[in-house]
């Protein structure tokens, strides 16, 4: 939603037509490949992911004893984004910043999520695969996760749900009280300054809270809140995907 | 100690699945006929950012998917090409001067135009399997000259095209003929915007989407069979019976392995062959990396009184081995390919109705 514009405060409807508290599209399919331990298939809106979820298994690079420290099993993260994600072709490096730095906050959300004490000296490696990117991309990778290794059987104490949320697009400071937005797609979030707040539960224990935009502090606590809320909204369908895909596995089983 | 291949079977069971695939009928271990491929989930036009994609999921739990990009790129060396050309030919001028756009599209480097990617989960870029695959691929692809004229726009630009190949499980098999399918199906469904611009005019196009041109036109106007891009086969051979869609198990047995590239020819004439080959390449077998098993005679670990009581030099074992042939226990097979095998399995893939047309018609029966 450009700043400029001010269409948005004519009717309060952003350019794809939702309200500030709406999400996108949520579209899951579970254990999609059957190759994998987990798999998932995971789109909001126009960001489309799928997580495949290998392990817990023997570490592969070797793993001396010296290395082995803890007795707990070690969640490693790997993004792929497709060249063609985006609107223009562009191809990936390894080792791409930005990219590192997603793999590590996924990784360290779900080590401390998952029951790695069951699992010494093991490894669970998440697989990510970008397929179409118009926003929220940390938080549909969190979402996609959770539902790969539900799939894969690992034990977790609860879903890992995340979402974005942006300060409202004013620079009047009268009108502090607007509603921040819920859920950006793409073209807003290139814009506006947003967080992307990750939280596990029904009461929304916050395990992910990442922002690389400023924004004035004043608005933080509003954000933060409509997050939480959100959050909570994408966890319930999660949880209603996996149910769903429990019947049918069950229905199958029965006939 | 037998270096470690990632085929878990035994000698004695390399020998039974040898033994079954080289009889006359042979005896495949899922009962599929020799020219049976395994049934395959294949969907077409899933990713919206892109101008073509497709997926296909093997039975085996293998999965690719391929998104197809095109962008408009300014030609090198654009406009004077043209006129050097077009001077230097004075005496078929008569010919040229109708379609004199044909000397224009002389498409030097044309082979740029087109970039295949190949993405393998756990192997670096650089690594010699997505290298292999890619140039096999990109080989077959721009055999087609015809490609050539459909990315031209004018003499100062035309499309480049991205195929970015996505292969989202651990490669299980080897993964060549999912990858070419995978590849086929999303050529098939691409799609360019159609050009509003006229002659050698900076590009302009239409910004209706439904008014775009296929990558690979059904059919021409002139009534004859469209242009389809090609497709990469895995064929194998075992004593002297050929398998298509070979699986893992096969392929730990296979006397020769050779992937075979197809496209078809445009062509109205019914006695012509409806596909030509444009590449063949022998992969090397798994099998080679298998360890031999031992035979009774040698095996001096049994204490069964035999004649092996110390007496056999290096010489004489491996004599013993020679005679032997594989006949009583697993050897990993040498040397290469009879001509005549591969010309078998040429003809079964090229013919009216063979193989390689089955493929096709299967693959364009995807796109709706």
């Amino acid at each position: 939603m450009p700043l400029d514009t001010s269409t948005y405060g004519l009717a309060h409807l952003r350019l794809d037509g939702r309200r500030w508290n709406e999400l996108r599209r949520i579209h899951g399919q579970i254990s999609t490949q059957a190759a994998a331990d987990g798999s998932a298939y995971f789109e909001q809106g126009n960001t489309k992911l799928l997580c495949t979820v290998t392990g817990p298994q023997e570490p592969k690079r070797g793993g001396g004893s010296s290395r082995d420290q803890s007795n707990e099993a070690k969640v490693e993260v790997e993004i792929n984004v497709a060249a063609f994600s985006g609107m223009d072709r562009k191809k990936r490096t390894r080792g791409d910043k930005r990219v590192q730095e997603m793999q590590y906050t996924i990784a360290s959300a779900f080590q401390s999520t998952i029951f790695t004490h069951l699992y010494p000296h093991s490894t669970i490696t998440l697989n990510l695969h970008v397929l179409s990117q118009d926003g929220s991309l940390l938080a549909c990778a969190l979402n996609a996760a959770t539902l790969a290794l539900i799939d894969a059987g690992v034990p977790m104490s609860d879903y890992v749900s995340a979402c974005t949320v942006a300060s409202a697009p004013s620079s009047d400071q009268s009108l502090d009280e607007q509603d921040p937005l819920l859920d950006l797609n793409g073209l807003e979030e290139q814009e506006l300054p947003f967080l992307t707040v990750g939280t596990s539960g029904e009461e929304g224990k916050v395990l992910v809270l990442i922002m690389e935009t400023r924004v004035q502090v004043g608005r933080l606590e509003a954000m933060v809140s409509v997050g939480l809320d959100g959050c909570r909204q994408i966890r319930g369908i999660l949880d209603g995907m996996v149910r769903e895909h429990g019947k049918q596995v069950l229905e199958s089983r029965m006939s | 100690m037998a270096p470690y291949t990632g085929i878990p079977l035994s000698p004695a069971e390399l020998q039974y699945l040898h033994t079954s695939l080289s009889q006359d009928p042979p005896i495949r271990p899922d009962g599929r006929s020799p020219t049976q491929f395994r049934p395959l989930v294949a969907e077409t036009d899933i990713l919206p950012s892109t101008n073509g994609s497709a997926r296909i999921c093997f039975p085996d739990g293998t999965e690719a998917m391929v998104g197809v990009k095109a962008e408009v790129e300014k030609t090198r060396g654009g406009g004077q090409n043209v006129k050097g050309e077009v001077d230097g030919k004075t005496g078929e001028d008569e010919e040229m001067g109708d379609d004199s756009n044909r000397s224009a599209r002389s498409g030097r480097d044309w082979g740029e135009w087109v970039e295949i990617g190949i993405e393998i989960p756990g192997m670096r870029d650089d690594d010699a399997l997505p290298i292999f695959l890619s140039a096999m691929l990109t080989e077959a692809l721009l055999a087609d000259t015809g490609l050539k004229d459909t990315l031209w726009i004018n003499s100062r630009f035309h499309w480049r095209l991205y195929i970015d190949i996505l292969l989202l499980s651990q490669p299980l098999s080897y993964p060549l003929p999912l990858l070419s399918l995978t590849t086929h199906l999303a050529l098939l469904s691409t799609r360019l915007p159609s050009l509003i611009s006229e002659r050698d005019e900076d590009p302009l196009f239409n910004d209706d989407w439904e008014a775009s041109t296929p990558l690979y036109p059904r059919s021409k106007a002139d009534g004859s069979s469209a242009q389809k891009p090609p497709i990469t086969l895995l064929v194998m051979s075992v004593g002297g019976m050929i398998y298509f869609d070979p699986s893992a198990d096969e392929l730990a047995v296979a006397d020769a392995v050779v992937a075979l590239s197809v496209t078809s020819t445009s062509t109205t004439d019914a006695d012509a062959l409806p596909l030509k080959l444009v590449a063949l390449r022998t992969i090397d077998p798994p099998s080679r990396l298998t360890a031999g098993g031992v035979s009774n005679v040698l095996n001096t670990t049994s204490t069964t009184g035999t004649a092996s009581t110390g007496t056999t030099s290096t010489g004489g074992v491996l004599a013993i081995r020679e005679n032997d042939q594989g006949q009583s226990v697993w050897r990993p097979p040498r040397g290469g390919v009879k001509r005549a095998v591969v010309g078998r399995m040429i003809k079964a893939v090229v013919e009216k109705g063979g193989v390689g047309m089955e493929v096709m018609a299967g693959l364009a029966g995807v796109e709706t």
